[in-house]
């Protein structure tokens, strides 16, 4: 009776399975001449590209919209199907339908890396774009790159990132560097304090990297970090650290912090809360409304460096905040929102510009040749390389909300 | 090291500890009888929380009866987890339940993220509770003093529950030996109801505090802290509500010291040292500090 | 007599040998025709995961230990690889905090897998000290334990390790042969384990520790000695998860990868490593088949909307309920898949005609009964 119980059972989970094998081959029209079988060929070569077929092209976007890295990735993602469906709804590329197919990371490696296999295998897709963070870029692009299908990355920042990933990554966001650079800039040459306390999340690859270039671009220019002190993200209790801070700050004159935005505002609040009223300055990890909403009163004066300004009058800003507000029924969460958007963008017009001869190794030769290509995060181009030359802007909080001081080019 | 600053950090640990405290009280609760460690018991907490927001943004309505609400959807949800998910388990292995709580406890995690998304929202208390009062160099806010005063009130109450009324004593009759209990004609189900129904309203007032205190929310905060709970309650003896006070504070307090004293080089490790001293404890007395006999 | 025997398909060779034996390898040249294609990503993924799933069931279902730190000796391995087979040059330039003689090391990836495995059975050895003396609960939560210590390590120790930014450009010369290859090696030697006169030792220990000691089981070393192992074939894993993935840091051994396993593990059955098969067949598989429920499914031609996270409730949904209806998993005590892999009569059986009929009669039976009912 208990193996019969068993035999039922496995039938069960069989028949769902087969359900749901049905219904994958259901759900993805466009998908469905590539359909599920294996490709029996030899070895793919590398240069061997992907075209794209009838009047439907494939693009894969692969962002972690569940996991430690949804709060970044889902706006990014967002962004990215904003673009495509206002492109979509205005005829297309060149007459030609996007159709974009979209896979969870789960923010898990392997789940990222097998996505990227199967939308390039199975779902044949001509470009992929997503993902914010490096490791996560890591793992995906290497199979990118093997497969000679163009990736460009939304969110990630790390500017060695298209070395060691190969010729087909490229960023969308400008490096770390940049973002560290002007901020070091701004506040030695404009605010001309020259002594810092630097808090670090250790537990994260941006935040390290961050911090490493800020510390490297202030003590080049004169600067001296006096004091340094670390957390583990998802610690939410700096106490000990502040209070190491108040009993001897070393005649630090700001503070800087480099961390995610989940620890935003409760820094801001915790060290103002304890009376310490030294300017604080961050990176792009810090631009966030969660600044103002945690922190309230407290969050006044603090600086920003990051990718762009939604106070920006420029109409490309404009007219995708206003796009994004109607289509998601609220504002832009952060800057991967427009991140996600720029991206998409740079997709496609290196897929324009390919005219009719839409293939994998002319979209990257395209991309390669992107020059002066308004953005909502800047202009964007790859002249100099795949990581974006691009300004960073400053900004203050100001009455509750962001004001833009000042791009520093560095 | 200046006396000021010590005390200072000590002051921190107790804060920190006291949150620790009251989920740990609530671990031990259900433990007590059960023996199983509740996974999903910081996620309760967390759906308390995403409750209490909808209530004070959405609804706007006073904080008392905020926290009346969701202790009572905090509860809600635990009954029915216990209906589902662990009733049927009662007579399977230790390690069948925990199984069962951590798939429970990735349920609730991923049903917020899909109703509230992953973005971190504010959680702002009222401001009369976010005053801070000084004493030298120890800064608590009213929060805090509140979060003092719940870990005491519970306790006694708690304490005097289990000694005093009826449904105490078989809550203490089930935790020596539920089969017995059950042969003596307690009515288990009642008992066990109680205990999850109080160690959920627990969670969910712990999580007002934690919320309160880090002023944000998200679906994934309950995880760490229940984990760092659980370390607490198996520290003072778990069963024990007394030792569930004693290991929070003192996780609270060695974690505080660590971070503060330690050279900045090392105090990173201050999650790992949690688990350290848990380790330590637990090999030098396998029962915690206030743990009874030797449980089989 | 032979007629009077109920003859089920499940006990003819040839029809083990067709399922267990040949539809794997059939899949798994299919799979590896493409090298860097889907399938082969999905079936080397399920290979590691087969490997940390039947090592994580050695301790977990036959010895009566609960553990929950795979991650932790995953990381191990993978990090001793990554130290051992990337080139001095990148070495230099990521991990300026190593000794030189380890920079200078480069090693092919077969000969570093057995020292990373050897390297998390030392840490296995070390930590358990404690994991003997724990019972049940604690001995879970202190293997959590053991997980955020070493990812604190990871994460802090950057000189040695990189820190939270992770090793980059380890060489990915895990091909679908090696991690097969290297897997069956794995499940043959913890089948021979299991099956002498140490494995029948542990499951005594594990079905009453009281009984197995009376009977002269020395305890505290069995324990000891299948952690070790345990770690020894969850380093491998590691290493070759980080061959794979040519990218390894800190974050990914951490709670979300040591539950996967235990997941894999309960579900097919913690009491057999052919369950540790399974269940890691089923993780590997299943959230792919869901997967497109999360983007646009269009349900009798009315389109959901985007609903991610779908396919981990449904799995959470799934392991709740397996678990109360069926506690000791999808395989139970079944060894049946390595049963038919390792034993000769198996590969005899093409040969011997009465095989073949005891196949057709088996089906024949199958039929009449299925016309039956």
């Amino acid at each position: 009776m208990k193996r019969k119980g068993m035999y039922r059972f496995l039938a069960l989970v069989l028949a769902l399975s087969m359900i749901m094998v049905l219904a994958a081959c259901g759900s993805e029209p466009a998908s469905e001449s590539a359909g599920d079988e294996p490709s029996e060929s030899a070895t793919v070569e590398p240069s061997e590209s992907a075209e794209a077929s009838g009047d439907v092209i494939n693009v894969g976007a692969l962002f972690n919209v569940t996991g430690g890295q949804a709060s970044l990735d889902a706006p990014a993602l967002n962004g990215f199907n904003l673009y495509f469906d206002q492109v979509n709804a205005a005829g297309g590329i060149n007459g030609k339908q996007i159709n974009v197919v979209s896979y969870d990371g789960k923010t898990d490696q392997t789940t990222c890396a097998n996505n990227t296999k199967k939308m390039i295998d199975v779902d044949n897709v001509v470009a992929i774009g997503g993902l914010s963070d490096t490791n996560y870029a890591l793992a995906a692009g290497a199979v990118a790159q093997q497969a000679g299908i163009p990736i460009v990355f939304s969110g990630a920042t790390k500017p060695s990132l298209p070395d060691e990933v190969g010729d087909f990554a490229f960023m969308t966001a400008f490096g770390d560097d940049t973002c560290a650079y002007a901020a070091a800039e701004y506040v030695y040459n404009d605010l001309g304090l020259t002594k810092a306390y630097l808090l670090i999340d250790q537990s994260m690859e941006f935040t390290t990297t961050l911090a490493d270039f800020f510390q490297d671009r202030f003590e080049t220019l004169g600067g001296e970090i006096v004091l340094t002190d670390n957390y583990m993200n998802k610690d939410p209790d700096f106490s000990a650290q502040i209070d190491r801070y108040l009993a001897d700050n070393k005649g630090a004159e700001f503070l800087f912090f480099s961390g995610v935005p989940d620890d935003a505002g409760v820094l801001i609040k915790q060290f103002r809360d304890k009376g310490v009223t030294e300017p604080i300055v961050s990176g792009d990890g810090f631009d966030t409304p969660l600044l103002w909403e945690v922190a309230g009163d407290q969050s006044e004066g603090v600086i920003v460096s990051t990718h762009c300004s939604f106070e920006n009058t420029d109409a490309v800003v404009q007219d995708f905040v206003a796009a994004y507000t109607e289509t998601y029924g609220n504002a832009p969460e952060n800057a991967f929102a427009a991140l996600g958007y720029d991206c998409a963008k740079i997709i496609a017009t290196a897929i324009e510009t390919c005219g009719d001869d839409v293939t994998s190794e002319n979209i990257k030769v395209n991309l390669e040749a992107i020059e002066s290509l308004k953005c909502v995060t800047g202009t964007i181009s790859y002249t100099n390389g795949h990581v974006p030359d691009k300004t960073a802007s400053m900004l203050i909080v100001e009455n509750g909300a962001f004001s833009f001081i000042k791009e520093i080019v560095s | 090291m200046p006396i000021d600053y010590i005390i200072g950090q000590l002051v921190n640990g107790l804060r920190l500890g006291s949150i620790y405290a009251i989920v740990a009280i609530g671990y031990s609760i259900v433990y007590g009888i059960l023996k199983l460690i509740n996974f999903a018991h910081g996620d309760i907490m967390t759906l308390g929380v995403y409750a209490m927001l909808i209530f004070m943004t959405m609804l706007g309505l006073p904080i008392w009866m905020v926290i009346i609400l969701s202790m009572m959807i905090s509860v809600c949800a635990g009954l029915l987890i216990e209906r589902l998910a662990y009733r049927p388990l009662r007579s399977a292995a230790e390690e069948t339940t925990l199984v069962s709580s951590l798939a429970v406890s990735t349920l609730l995690q991923n049903v917020l993220l899909m109703i509230f998304s992953a973005q971190k929202q504010a959680f702002l208390l009222p401001d009369y509770m976010t005053e801070l009062h000084t004493i030298g160099s120890i800064h608590l806010s009213t929060m805090n003093i509140i979060t003092f005063a719940s870990v005491a009130v519970s306790l006694v109450v708690l304490i005097l529950v289990i000694h005093k009324t009826r449904i105490g004593t078989a809550m203490r009759a089930c935790s020596e030996n539920l089969t017995a209990a059950k042969l003596m004609g307690i009515n288990i189900n009642k008992v066990i109801v109680f205990a999850f129904a109080v160690g959920s309203a627990l969670a969910c007032m712990a999580g007002f505090m934690l919320a309160g205190e880090y002023k944000t929310v998200d679906p994934a905060m309950g995880f760490v802290p229940g984990l760092k709970a659980f370390c607490a309650a198996v520290l003072g003896g778990i069963g024990s509500l007394g030792g569930a006070v004693i290991g929070g504070l003192l996780i609270g307090v060695s974690e505080m010291l660590f971070a503060g004293l330690m050279p900045t080089t090392v105090t990173a490790y201050r999650d790992a040292f949690v688990f350290v001293v848990l380790i330590l404890v637990l090999l030098f007395k396998p029962t915690g500090i206030l743990g009874s006999r030797e449980r089989a | 007599m032979r007629h009077m025997e109920k003859i089920r398909l499940r006990d003819s060779n040839i029809f083990r040998l067709i399922c267990f034996v040949l539809a794997p390898l059939i899949i798994i040249i299919m799979a590896g025709q493409k090298n860097g294609g889907y399938y082969n990503g999905i079936v080397c993924t399920f290979g590691i995961y087969a490997l940390l799933a039947a090592s994580l069931n050695l301790v977990n279902g036959f010895s009566g230990m609960f553990s929950m730190g795979h991650a932790a000796f995953m990381a191990v391995g993978a990090y001793t690889s990554a130290f051992l087979t990337l080139a001095p040059q990148q070495k230099i330039n990521m991990l300026p905090g190593l000794p030189e003689w380890l920079q200078n090391v480069q090693l092919p990836l077969l000969p570093a897998l057995l020292i990373c495995g050897l390297c998390a059975a030392l840490l296995a050895l070390i930590v358990a000290f404690p994991v003997v003396r724990f019972k049940g609960h604690y001995l879970a939560v202190a293997t959590l334990g053991l997980v955020v210590i070493v990812r604190s390590v990871l994460d802090i120790e950057g000189d040695v390790t990189n820190g939270a930014r992770g090793i980059t450009g380890l060489p990915s010369s895990a091909s679908i042969w090696l991690i097969f290859g290297v897997l069956v090696v794995s499940l043959f030697i913890m089948y021979r384990l299991l099956s002498s006169a140490y494995g029948r030792s542990l499951i005594a220990m594990r079905d009453d520790q009281v009984a197995a000691q009376t009977l002269g089981v020395n305890l505290t070393a069995k324990k000891i000695s299948i952690f070790c192992i345990s770690a020894f074939f969850a380093g491998i894993g590691g290493a070759l998860w980080g061959h794979t993935q040519t990218v390894i840091s800190g974050q990914f051994f951490y709670f979300n990868m040591s539950f996967k396993i235990v997941q894999m593990s309960i579900i097919g059955g913690m009491a057999s490593l052919s369950g540790g098969l399974l269940g890691a067949l089923f993780i590997t598989i299943v959230p792919e088949l869901l997967a497109p429920l999360e983007s646009g499914f269009v349900l009798f031609s009315y389109p959901l909307p985007d609903l991610y996270g779908l396919s981990n409730i449904i799995m959470s949904v799934f392991l709740v309920v397996l678990i109360i209806y069926r506690r000791q998993g999808l395989m139970g005590n079944s060894e049946i898949l390595l049963d038919t892999f390792f034993s000769k009569n198996t590969y005899t059986s093409v040969f011997k005609k009465d095989e073949y009929k005891h196949f057709a009669k088996a089906c024949i039976n199958l039929c009449q009964r299925k016309k039956k009912s």
